[in-house]
């Protein structure tokens, strides 16, 4: 119970700076702060996918699925935010569905590049088709709401917008990997055949956690082009995938929380170094080289190597490690 | 007429650039089981260099393409000995840190040469051969071929007759049956990631005075080479060599006819189709469990 | 009445016959053995009913019913399940969570009711029948170790009592005594003894021939992929083709 008591407490405390946050920052900040909580979205979801062990790397394209799904709703039919939103999450769930047919007969190594090249191929389809999709130059005059008074226009309402929304997605996600499905998804990452030895349909487990990856970060998709109002596929590519591994992977896999941590300090890092302009893909770069070698189970995992390190807080006592 | 058989040729010798950087990424792939997501990146470095030494400050060509080697190959050695080799347990580690030397190596790229619009290497090689009065091949790109070539002929007479060599697709074949057997992996891997590289610093050195040069080059290239590699097999050389002279030949002619683009997204389906289909490729035996 | 009937079954690699044309039938809560030197094909045949591999050719009869050619997780549905050779576990998670995973048939839940934790009662349930599970193998006291943690013997019990938490009716069991040192093996024999009481019938695989000899009701022997012999286990110590086979197979 104490620690019920901890949580909340903690938790409404988080909350309420969350909330008086935007006030504190400069316009240019709110502006970044609107993007970070949108990329929290993007690297949670990404995490639900790599639960099962499989690294995909269309993550991004299908963030960028859900944003032209809302900006095409949009524009041709003049539908408000309240329908692309959830329109962005069904229609990028249902484009994953569809991607599981091929993909999921792959693992592995396998799964990454055909991940890699149905990703691209995406692209290269929103790049060629300049109708509906507008070529390289993409969409523009994508508008978020407008609700009685309020203009979601502004970055304080938009703010709030999107963080409610991003807070009720991680949520959702969080109850989903605390259940008895995330325990499924755990065991078929690490025993694909014990799993299915007692009845877990691996195909189904991986697909399932792909879609449900693909909804939220469809949602994260529309989210940002709303606020926008622009949407090109070159903010798809590559580089943003590149960006989700790295904050997953130096924030840590393996906790709920740590790729979100590992958005929020790299979002800082990149703004304390936003005057090296030129150099900062070479600095991320190599914070992610270095990472990978000195620090594998990423931010997240320096509390407990502390603790460990200095005797403290020892959660569990390594029995009969000898007759092995 | 005229058309198809310029697109043959044409495609003949992209497919010998095709193969020289998918046979080092299968090469790679094959001994150290890691994807080298930076190989597109070593062909860029390869074509940087013959750009900076050739076209700006005026060296001979061939000295360029030599220094380009060198230099490719030692980064390709580094990569092992630091990235690599600490990740390797952990093929996916290896190919986050490949990512990152990625974006280092692009970034380098930029600092060299500057922002600004693609740069050019004008051909060293000038005049046409004509034949038959209507197909023109520039001497720049007979040249580019008959090298493919000869460096492809070298790795395979390498490969099945020299000990070394034999060594080499030993532990492609069966890491730990080799090591059991007394050869030295690590030593093995850094002979496959210098071949590799090379051969991408080969290829990018080959393809400067053909190509627009910039940082972004690379992704074009690490694209086609999975395709390549997919298609052909994974961890089989023939079949990457073969994959990369058809997937030439069709990517040209699907360019004449449709768009670079399309012809891209062709080749894209058609990888994703291979790892269905047959994930073993056109030419891969090894069943993998 | 047969609970499995193997007929006609061959399995073939490339050029090579790993079971040629084999049949025998397994009866209901009796332990079989399937015996044979190296490379005879137990383990091919095991994979063969449990749905990792397809077969070639024959029919494998369960319950009245063809499975072969289903996939794994539907074998495993249909009550047979498999254990593995060595440990296979889950070495990140606990001991009760590695047999929760097990009652995956039983306690599955859809995204919508895993969302609105409409799955509370069947996950009570199934959290019940974990321990009752963990006190049957003798496992209590350790459901908040690491699976990594446990010492061989108590490995081997875990992946059983994985196999039990789905409650299978065929079991079959991959060298459960491999590597085991005489006292473990013992313990080991005790337990499986208890699940067959229990009302299962078992199908193992195992080198150790002391084991085998004193735990099955019945022997199958596997040679080159040809069905060799089969027999109780006094008619098979007797049997000179089998005899023979071991012999040969040592030199």
């Amino acid at each position: 119970m104490n620690s019920n008591t901890q949580k909340i407490v903690g938790g409404s405390l988080l909350l309420a700076a969350l909330i008086a946050l935007p006030h504190f920052l400069k316009f240019h900040h709110q502006d970044l702060l609107i993007f970070l909580t949108i990329n929290v979205l993007a690297v949670s979801s990404y995490r639900i996918v790599t639960l099962t062990g499989e690294w995909s790397l269309i993550h991004a394209v299908m963030m960028g699925v859900g944003g032209y799904t809302a900006a095409l709703l949009f524009k041709y039919y003049e539908v408000g935010m309240w329908v692309t939103l959830p329109m962005a999450g069904i229609l990028t769930a249902a484009v994953a569905a569809l991607l599981c047919f091929p993909l999921f007969r792959t693992t592995q190594f396998y799964f990454l590049i055909g991940s890699f090249a149905a990703g691209e191929a995406i692209r290269l389809i929103w790049i060629q088709f300049v109708f509906p999709f507008g070529g390289t130059g993409g969409l523009s005059g994508v508008e978020p709401p407008m609700v009685g008074e309020i203009d979601f226009m502004e970055s304080i309402p938009y703010y709030y917008l999107a963080l409610s929304v991003v807070l009720l997605c991680l949520f959702i996600l969080y109850l989903i990997e605390n259940s008895r499905i995330g325990l499924t998804l755990h065991a078929v990452h690490w025993k694909a055949a014990l799993a299915e030895s007692v009845g877990v349909d691996t195909w189904r487990y991986r697909s399932l956690a792909f879609v449900i990856g693909s909804f939220f970060v469809g949602i994260a998709g529309a989210l940002k082009v709303h606020y926008l109002g622009t949407i090109t596929p070159n903010q798809f590519g590559v580089g943003f995938m590149v960006f989700i591994l790295i904050w997953v992977i130096v924030g840590g896999y393996n906790k709920f929380y740590g790729p979100i941590l590992g958005a929020v300090v790299l979002t800082l890092f990149d703004e304390s170094i936003r005057g090296f302009a030129e150099v900062r893909p070479a600095i991320y770069g190599a914070v992610l080289i270095l990472s990978i070698l000195f620090l594998p189970l990423g931010l997240e995992s320096i509390p407990s190597k502390f603790k460990a390190w200095s005797g403290i807080g020892k959660e569990r006592d390594p029995l009969s490690l000898t007759d092995k | 007429m005229e058309l198809i058989f310029q697109s043959l040729i044409n495609g003949l010798i992209q497919g010998g650039f095709f193969a020289l950087f998918a046979v080092g990424l299968v090469l790679i792939f094959g001994v150290m089981g890691v994807v080298n997501f930076a190989h597109g990146e070593l062909v860029m470095v390869g074509a940087y260099t013959v750009w900076l030494l050739h076209a700006q400050h005026g060296l001979s060509y061939f000295f360029a393409i030599g220094v380009a080697v060198v230099l490719v190959t030692l980064i390709g050695l580094f990569m092992e000995r630091f990235l690599f080799r600490p990740t390797q347990n952990d093929p996916l580690a290896g190919l986050i840190c490949s990512i990152g030397m990625l974006f280092i190596l692009q970034v380098v790229a930029t600092l060299v040469g500057g922002e600004g619009p693609s740069k050019q290497v004008p051909p060293p090689f000038h005049g046409t051969w004509v034949l038959f009065e209507y197909l023109r091949i520039p001497y720049q790109r007979i040249f580019s071929l008959l090298i493919s070539f000869f460096a492809l002929s070298t790795l395979w007479y390498f490969l099945t007759r020299s000990k070394l060599g034999w060594a080499l697709r030993a532990v492609s074949l069966d890491k730990e049956a080799s090591a059991l057997q007394g050869i030295n992996i690590n030593r093995i891997s850094m002979i496959a990631i210098g071949i590799g590289a090379s051969l991408a610093g080969l290829a990018g050195a080959l393809m400067a005075p053909l190509t627009n040069i910039n940082p972004h080059m690379g992704h074009n290239v690490i694209i086609t080479a999975f395709i390549v590699t997919i298609v052909g097999g994974v961890g089989s050389l023939s079949g990457a060599v073969l994959a990369a002279f058809l997937y030439a030949l069709f990517h040209t002619f699907v360019t004449v006819y449709f768009g670079g683009t399309i012809a891209t997204i062709c080749g894209l389906v058609l990888m994703v189709v291979v790892l269905i289909v047959k994930p073993t490729g056109i030419m891969g035996t090894r069943i993998s469990e | 009445m047969p609970v499995l009937e193997i007929k006609n079954v061959s399995k073939q690699f490339g050029g090579l016959m790993a079971l040629n044309n084999i049949s025998f039938q397994v009866e209901t809560g009796e332990i079989r053995g399937l015996i044979g030197p190296n490379g005879a094909g137990k383990s091919t045949m095991f994979k063969n009913i449990a749905g990792f591999y397809a077969t070639t050719k024959g029919e494998i009869v369960y319950q009245g019913q063809n499975i072969s050619g289903h996939k794994p997780h539907a074998i495993a549905e249909m009550g047979i399940v498999r254990t593995f050779q060595e440990t296979t576990l889950f070495q990140e998670l606990t001991v009760f969570e590695n047999v929760l995973v097990g009652c995956h048939i039983q306690a599955r839940s859809n995204l919508f009711s895993a969302i609105f934790k409409l799955d509370k009662p069947r996950q009570n349930i199934a959290r019940d029948q974990v321990l009752e599970v963990l006190e049957f193998m003798g496992l209590s006291e350790r459901q908040e170790q690491l699976a990594s943690e446990l010492p061989l013997g108590s490995q081997r019990a875990l992946a059983m009592s994985i196999a039990l938490a789905s409650k299978p009716k065929l079991m079959l069991m991959d060298e459960p005594f491999a590597g085991m040192n005489p006292e473990e093996t013992l313990h080991m024999m005790e337990l499986t003894r208890k699940v067959q009481e229990s009302g299962m019938t078992i199908i193992l695989v195992e080198h150790d021939m002391k084991a085998v000899m004193g735990l099955c009701d019945y022997l199958t022997v596997l040679n080159f992929g040809q069905l060799l012999a089969e027999g109780t286990p006094a008619e098979i110590r007797n049997n000179d083709k089998v005899i023979e086979a071991y012999l040969g197979g040592s030199k």
